[in-house]
């Protein structure tokens, strides 16, 4: 972590408003990511996002180690998550998904559907560790230090993550070819 | 360790992700070359990791993500409640701290610089927009300024020769400064006052010919003038009436009138005329012959700005209204728009209403200017009669308080009246008494004789106070009036009295108890009374009785002389005290006599010896010993709290360090 970043941490932890704001600024699509991998519902996330970050500054004092703020701030966004994903446990999770973004073709819509059933399927850390690539195109060792991983274990997740799915397409993806 | 082949996934996907070192990508390559089964995943992990690419590209938040979240966020967290943490958490700082004492002090010594004087800025500011005033009429401005006041003050000569000079004398603005006005705000005021000031003849010569200057148009400005006016008259009843006629040769008429009657005979009142506003510098005028003028206050407010802005506002309104009406008529849509329409419409409406009677109000107030006089006739202030107001205090000292309270009291009459009479008896015995009465003025004299002469007159004082009645001042034809006398009476036994003279002596004896049983005799002989008697041996034999006692002073003499019968007189102090102030009848006042009649004891104490001392040692050594005890208690009773609370604590830690210990 570079001297200024860590500064700015410092800051916010102290109560710095406009450090914190431009942490907002930085982070905010990181924590979405993670929120996003949970819940793969982009409202849900968003809201999970701004309780996180309120919530972040509220109990911003608890965080002794200014260099352990943004991994602080993932994991409570993370918890966040978890509760809302609980929270709504009643409504089956096919509901949800089986919304459409916005009209496409048919067979694109069938196979959207597959990858958010293959999605869903997944184990959480895997999603969250797609959606962080996917969405913000970090490198691995970010990612890893974003979700608390050792370093190369990334690789591995990632490799699990697309190899299941794979196998899970394979006769849409033979049909793409 | 597992190969290429059996992570394949992780390699082509990290290899995608452009996350492989060149030697890794090499190894990886050369693989794909031996193995189809895993080039066929390759192909697979590269669709798949397209299709990714496109379906999460989708998901992502939009760019305005990051600002929706601050928005949230600060809706969420006010700034305020954050200032405050702010502050607090920066004042953990050192620097802060210190920073924040520097400030304390430097604001106390601006707040010093404040209050000591030194009012740099806001004079400054006032000098710069008059400036700017003078700037937006160089020529006109200081002329016309003195032609006003001037005009004011010196139009009783004036008026009456040239009315139409003084319909001009306060023209409004002309329009540069009209321009800036109405940039800075909606009306405007513009004020002269006059309170009967002389400005130099001169100064008015020459502002008079800048008062023939024509006025700016009139025609569209709507200008509301008011004047209040002072005046000092001889008789109300006489100027209303001229007010009356002034109102209606000028167009106007009165709107209401209300007068007051004081004490002293003057009348004081207001009357509220309404005239024509092109009138009203002539009314004005009028009105100043008809007594003195004491203050003048002439407004006029500039309501041009705000009037158009309503009349535009209510035009734009009863368009509004019409486009709802012709919507409600064509009733397509739903109920509920309709209903919408139908609410919208009555809230045009009743804006409409309300510009209406805004604009009315304007339009009566711009059409009349409305002129208060106050009118107060001379000497207003004089009283209408004086009062004598007598208080007389008199302290009593009487052998029977009692029975001089009931006398007292049985001077009540008519003329005398008793307003409060109380009899005090306290715990001690003490009797003391007090009565206020009111006494009519021609009796006053004799019930305070009579009551002196009830008993020793101790203090006497009178207070003469002459109030003037419904005003202040002197009156020449005010008539004076006695009023009640009061009278306070203090009424204490003589007991209380202070002695007027204090004598002390001792007399050694033999026989004490027997000396003293005479000297009471004597004194009682001598027209003495005893105040008080105390007897007392003690263990070495030595005997002393002390008798206090009060006698008359033309008693004392004899009384003193009795007493070197009784044994040797030892120690006599006389004190006496004389008021030379006060006239005291001495041969009754009282004489305190202090005696002490004793013996003289054993030589030798008891409590003396080698066996007392030794006794005396013991005990003093046993109480220094409990002592000593005490205070070990009290200091085990302090710290034993202290101690356990630490032991506890000391166990507690060393228990957790234990048990960190064996975990890891």
């Amino acid at each position: 972590m570079d001297p200024s970043e860590r500064e700015q941490y410092q800051a916010a932890i102290h109560g710095d408003r406009e450090a914190f704001e431009m942490i907002i600024r930085t982070h905010s699509r990181t924590l979405f990511a993670i929120a996003y991998g949970i819940l793969q519902n982009r409202e849900e996330a968003e809201d999970v996002v701004q309780d996180s970050l309120v919530k972040a500054w509220k109990t911003r004092w608890r965080v002794r180690d200014p260099e352990k703020f943004p991994a602080w701030l993932a994991t409570i966004t993370r918890h966040r998550a978890h509760d809302t994903f609980r929270r709504r446990r009643t409504v089956p999770l096919s509901e949800q998904l089986a919304e459409p973004v916005d009209p496409v073709p048919a067979d694109t819509a069938a196979l959207d559907q597959q990858l958010n059933s293959a999605l869903a399927a997944l184990p959480e850390l895997h999603r969250t560790a797609l959606t962080l690539r996917y969405f913000e195109e970090m490198d691995y060792r970010t990612i890893e230090n974003t979700l608390g991983l050792t370093n190369g274990a990334l690789r591995g997740i990632l490799g699990r993550a697309l190899g299941s799915m794979r196998k899970q397409l394979r006769p849409a993806l033979a049909s793409m070819d | 360790m597992a190969t290429i082949h059996d992570e394949i996934d992780a390699w082509l996907t990290a290899d995608l992700h452009g996350e492989l070192s060149n030697t890794e990508q090499s190894a990886l390559h050369a693989h794909l070359l031996d193995c189809t089964a895993c080039r066929k995943t390759h192909q697979e992990i590269k669709t798949m990791n397209k299709i990714l690419e496109e379906t999460l590209a989708q998901q992502k938040p939009d760019p305005a993500f990051e600002q929706r979240m601050l928005g949230g966020f600060r809706n969420r967290v006010p700034q305020r409640s954050g200032l405050v943490k702010l502050l607090v958490d920066l004042m953990r700082l050192r620097a802060v701290q210190i920073t924040a004492v520097a400030a304390v002090l430097l604001g106390l010594v601006q707040i010093g610089r404040m209050i000591t004087g030194e009012p740099a800025t806001a004079p400054r500011e006032r000098e710069r927009y008059v400036g700017e005033q003078f700037a937006a009429q160089p020529s006109q401005f200081p002329a016309s300024r003195a032609a006003q006041s001037g005009a004011l003050a010196k139009s009783d000569e004036v008026a009456a020769g040239r009315p139409q000079d003084l319909a001009l004398k306060e023209p409004p603005p002309p329009a540069p400064a009209q321009s800036k006005d109405e940039g800075r705000g909606g009306a405007e005021v513009e004020r002269t006052i006059v309170t009967g000031s002389n400005i130099p003849t001169a100064a008015e010569e020459a502002a008079q010919a800048q008062v023939h200057e024509p006025a700016p148009a009139l025609a569209n400005r709507k200008l509301i003038r008011n004047a209040t006016v002072e005046l000092e008259i001889v008789s109300f009843d006489a100027a209303v009436p001229k007010i009356t006629a002034f109102a209606s040769e000028e167009h106007g008429y009165i709107a209401t009138t209300d007068s007051e009657k004081q004490a002293n005979g003057k009348l004081r009142g207001q009357v509220v005329v309404k005239v024509l506003p092109e009138n009203l510098d002539r009314f004005l005028q009028k009105i100043r012959s008809l007594g003195e003028l004491k203050n003048q206050t002439l407004g006029t407010e500039d309501v041009t700005k705000a009037y158009f802005d309503t009349d535009a506002r209510l035009k734009n309104a009863h368009v509004m209204e019409q486009r709802l009406i012709d919507m409600l008529k064509t009733k397509t849509g739903k109920v509920s728009d309709l209903l919408q329409v139908e609410k919208e419409l009555g809230r045009v409406r009743e804006e409409i209403e309300k510009m209406q009677g805004e604009l009315k109000y304007w339009d009566s107030q711009v059409q009349f200017a409305t002129v208060t006089i106050s009118l107060a006739e001379k000497d207003m202030e004089e009283p209408a009669a004086f009062l004598l107001k007598e208080r007389a205090q008199l302290a009593l000292y009487a052998p029977d308080v009692e029975k001089i309270y009931n006398e007292i009291k049985s001077l009540a009459s008519p003329k005398v009246q008793i307003t409060n009479a109380q009899l005090n008896h306290d715990y001690s015995g003490r009797v003391s008494a007090q009565v206020s009465m009111l006494i009519a003025p021609e009796e006053s004299d004799g019930v305070i004789g009579r009551v002196k002469a009830f008993g020793r007159v101790e203090n006497f004082q009178t207070q003469v106070q002459r109030i003037a009645q419904g005003g202040t001042g002197i009156s020449e034809n005010a008539r004076t009036k006695r009023d009640k006398v009061e009278l306070n009476i203090a009424i204490s036994r003589e007991e209380q009295e202070q002695a007027f003279q204090q004598t002390s002596l001792r007399i050694r004896t033999s026989s004490v108890n027997e000396k003293a049983k005479e000297l009471r005799a004597v004194a009682e002989k001598q027209g003495g009374r005893i105040r008080s008697s105390t007897f007392s041996s003690d263990p070495n034999g030595r005997e002393v009785a002390s008798v206090s006692l009060r006698v008359p002073v033309k008693n004392y003499p004899a009384l003193m002389q009795s007493l070197d019968s009784l044994g040797k007189v030892e120690n006599v102090s006389v004190q006496r005290q004389d008021r030379t102030d006060a006239q005291i009848d001495e041969a009754n006042a009282p004489a305190d006599v202090s005696i002490q009649v004793y013996s003289q004891g054993n030589i030798v104490t008891e409590d003396s010896g080698l066996l007392a001392t030794l006794r005396r040692t013991l005990a003093q050594s046993a109480g220094a010993i409990m002592w000593s005890l005490r205070m070990i208690g009290v200091a085990v009773a302090f710290l034993a709290p202290w101690v356990i609370a630490l032991v506890a604590l000391v166990w507690i830690a060393r228990r957790v360090i234990r048990a960190r210990q064996s975990r890891s």
